[in-house]
């Protein structure tokens, strides 16, 4: 479960920064006043075009960042007041996030292990089932470096599913990803869902949210423009298309922002 | 989970090649190469010094009691060849272009001089880019001075030894271990300093914005780990790889001494085995540990805040001239630790180490130089902490 509540965003900006993205203001509001719920055994998407504000809010809920404002509850744990408790339950996947290249998937997948405090009894169980589920054995000792990238995507799952998390984090999960590969993800949310936990994930792909999701938050410069179920939102749409509809929901806020 | 972290580190880092060649390769090979090329270039230099035939220009008139003097040189003192030259301008050419090696003008009234007992204006012309020929030139005409000046004695009667009214005998109070500790103590600590900088570098930026390039950083601060107990644990690497490094070139001075004998002076090799003992070694690790710690906790905040590998290689490295050029100021024979310069980092280790070289150690300084480096390494370990907890830092 995660439950968000009034949560906002805003990164100070320094002279450098200020310089790179052309502007004088000392600041900018990332994410403004957020609020939504994700269930367990449901799958929700964060929809929005690049720069709306989907990996700052996911890395809030991540505890990577604290946010300016708001409530986060991770599967009933305050992720503001006690993050460590709350990073405990979450595991994060991102398409961007690289592995260690000079490790092996075995020692990766035991490192992130004994990071969440896993026994080594329970580790090595538990390496044993994802490898063979996602057909690792064979490559298990081979630098990672050395990996396809369909390999590659195989020992990030096995390393954000390592500790069973709760709540699964996914920003832009297939992002420059084959379709081939790319179903290696499809599959584990889907198993997340049939397995009863929450799962969240960033896209502006309309096409894998239709495919995937079955609530469905849509997000742009920050601000929350729709949230409620895919059923909802097929059923309030005015346009012919779920990507037609979602490049209406955005344009209609930038004319009501004007 | 510290000891996780840093192990999972340290394996990486080992096997990375560049921090490798950095950290072990180079700091081992450094001492037996420099030594090897300094034993071997300055050997060969004296011995073709020694060899060489050096052709002299003589202006003169050919007649003078000093011409023959030249002309009979025993062959003990060098090779020689005489080569008359009509005048200074000829001469001058001819050196320039290293067809002589050595000019002397000798004035037409040579004799006149020595028939009235005065000194004889000799010139002498040499280019002093030519190593050892203004020696050679001193060689020769100190032997024609000696020679004359006893014919001189003897001729006005007068007993050498009454002319030297004193007898001077110095005696050295310092021991050969106080003259190394104080004239060439500051080299030791200076490679020690250059190689723990270096030996920091490449873990620091690797294991910081290498893995903010990469997009490792993220799935780790996911973790339930602490950011101070991951700062410490990559910390501790750094460390490690500096003091690493510093090792490794001590190895490889012991290599170049003990195996590749490079230090002939048997008397200078005692000095040196009196030098390199364990006590000395340990003492000299207490020094350098926080020193280490402290360059660590430079690099790392200027790693965390660069966006690329290539961004903190190119504020880092000139860094190191900055750090490393203070290490320098220990090459001074006459600058010594005292009050002042046991506050001045990177600066006081150099010289508490050569005080140590040199046993002549007073405690009350060295303890003052290890506080010092103690307060500015957790300083800076505190910044690292400031920097590496900054959300907008730690991801790209």
């Amino acid at each position: 479960m995660i439950h968000v509540e009034n949560l906002s965003k805003t990164f100070s900006l320094n002279a450098r920064q200020r310089k790179e993205m052309g502007t004088t203001a000392t600041s900018v509001t990332a994410v403004d006043n957020l609020s939504f719920d994700c269930k367990p055994g449901r799958v929700s998407a964060l929809l929005g075009p690049n720069g709306a504000g989907k990996t700052t809010t996911l890395r809030m809920l991540s505890t990577i960042f604290t946010p300016t404002s708001g409530k986060i509850e991770i599967d009933g744990i305050d992720a503001i007041k006690n993050p460590e408790e709350a990073r405990r339950r979450i595991g994060f996947l991102t398409g961007s996030a690289g592995l260690y290249a000079r490790l092996t998937p075995n020692e990766l997948i035991t490192y992130f292990g004994k990071l969440y405090g896993i026994e080594d009894a329970v580790i090595q169980s538990r390496k044993e089932k994802l490898f063979g589920l996602l057909d690792m054995h064979d490559f298990q000792n081979k630098r990672i470096g050395k990996l396809s990238t369909g390999m590659k995507q195989k020992v990030s799952i096995c390393r954000t599913m390592i500790h069973d998390p709760q709540v699964v984090i996914f920003d832009e999960p297939t992002s420059g990803l084959d379709v081939i590969t790319a179903e290696n993800i499809i599959q584990l949310i889907n198993d997340c869902k049939n397995q009863g936990k929450t799962v969240i994930f960033s896209s502006h792909i309309m096409s894998e949210v239709d495919l995937l999701c079955d609530d469905i938050s849509i997000i742009y410069n920050g601000k929350l423009l729709f949230n409620d179920t895919m059923e909802a939102f097929r059923s309030q749409m005015q346009a012919p298309n779920l990507t037609a509809e979602f490049i209406r929901i955005v344009n209609a806020s930038k004319t009501t922002a004007q | 989970m510290i000891g996780t972290i840093f192990k999972k580190e340290l394996r990486d880092t080992l096997r990375d090649r560049r921090t490798v060649m950095m950290m072990i390769v180079i700091p081992t090979l450094i001492f037996p190469i420099i030594m090897n090329i300094f034993v071997g270039v300055s050997s060969s230099f004296q011995e073709e010094a020694a060899a060489k035939k050096v052709s002299i220009g003589l202006c003169s008139q050919h007649t003078s009691r000093l011409e023959k003097e030249l002309l009979s040189l025993p062959a003990s003192l060098g090779k020689k060849e005489i080569i008359p030259i009509t005048d200074t301008n000829a001469m001058i050419a001819a050196l320039r272009t290293d067809s002589l090696q050595i000019g002397l003008y000798i004035p037409e009234n040579a004799d006149d001089y020595l028939a009235r007992k005065e000194a004889i204006p000799v010139k002498i012309f040499f280019d002093a880019t030519e190593v050892g020929m203004q020696e050679r030139a001193e060689v020769y005409l100190n032997y024609i001075s000696e020679k004359l000046k006893k014919e001189r004695f003897i001729e006005l009667k007068i007993d050498e030894k009454t002319l030297v009214p004193m007898e001077l005998n110095y005696t050295n109070v310092a021991s050969d271990k106080e003259m190394i500790g104080k004239f060439a103590g500051g080299v030791l600590p200076y490679i020690f300093i250059a190689f723990g900088f270096l030996g920091c570098m490449y873990p620091a930026i690797d294991l910081f914005t290498g893995e903010k390039e990469r997009g490792t950083i993220e799935t780790l601060l996911t973790t339930p780990v602490p950011r101070w107990k991951i700062l410490v644990g990559k910390m501790g690497v750094v460390v490690l790889s500096g003091l690493t490094a510093s090792t490794f070139s001590l190895l490889g001075l012991f290599f170049s001494i003990e195996v590749m004998d490079l230090v002939k002076d048997k008397e200078l090799l005692a000095v040196i085995h009196g030098i390199l003992t364990p006590g000395f070694i340990a003492l000299m690790y207490c020094l350098l540990f926080p020193l280490t710690v402290f360059f660590a906790g430079i690099m790392i905040p200027i790693a965390v805040r660069a966006k690329s590998f290539k961004e903190a290689q190119s504020i880092i490295s000139p860094l190191n001239i900055v750090i490393v050029l203070p290490a320098m100021i220990g090459f001074f024979p006459g600058v010594e630790l005292n009050y002042i310069t046991a506050l001045i980092p990177v600066v006081n280790i150099v010289l508490a180490t050569k005080e140590l070289i040199a046993g002549t150690l007073e405690w009350h300084l060295i303890a003052i130089a290890f506080g010092t480096m103690c307060l500015l390494a957790t300083l800076m370990v505190m910044v690292s902490h400031r920097k590496f907890g900054s959300e907008q830092n730690v991801v790209n």
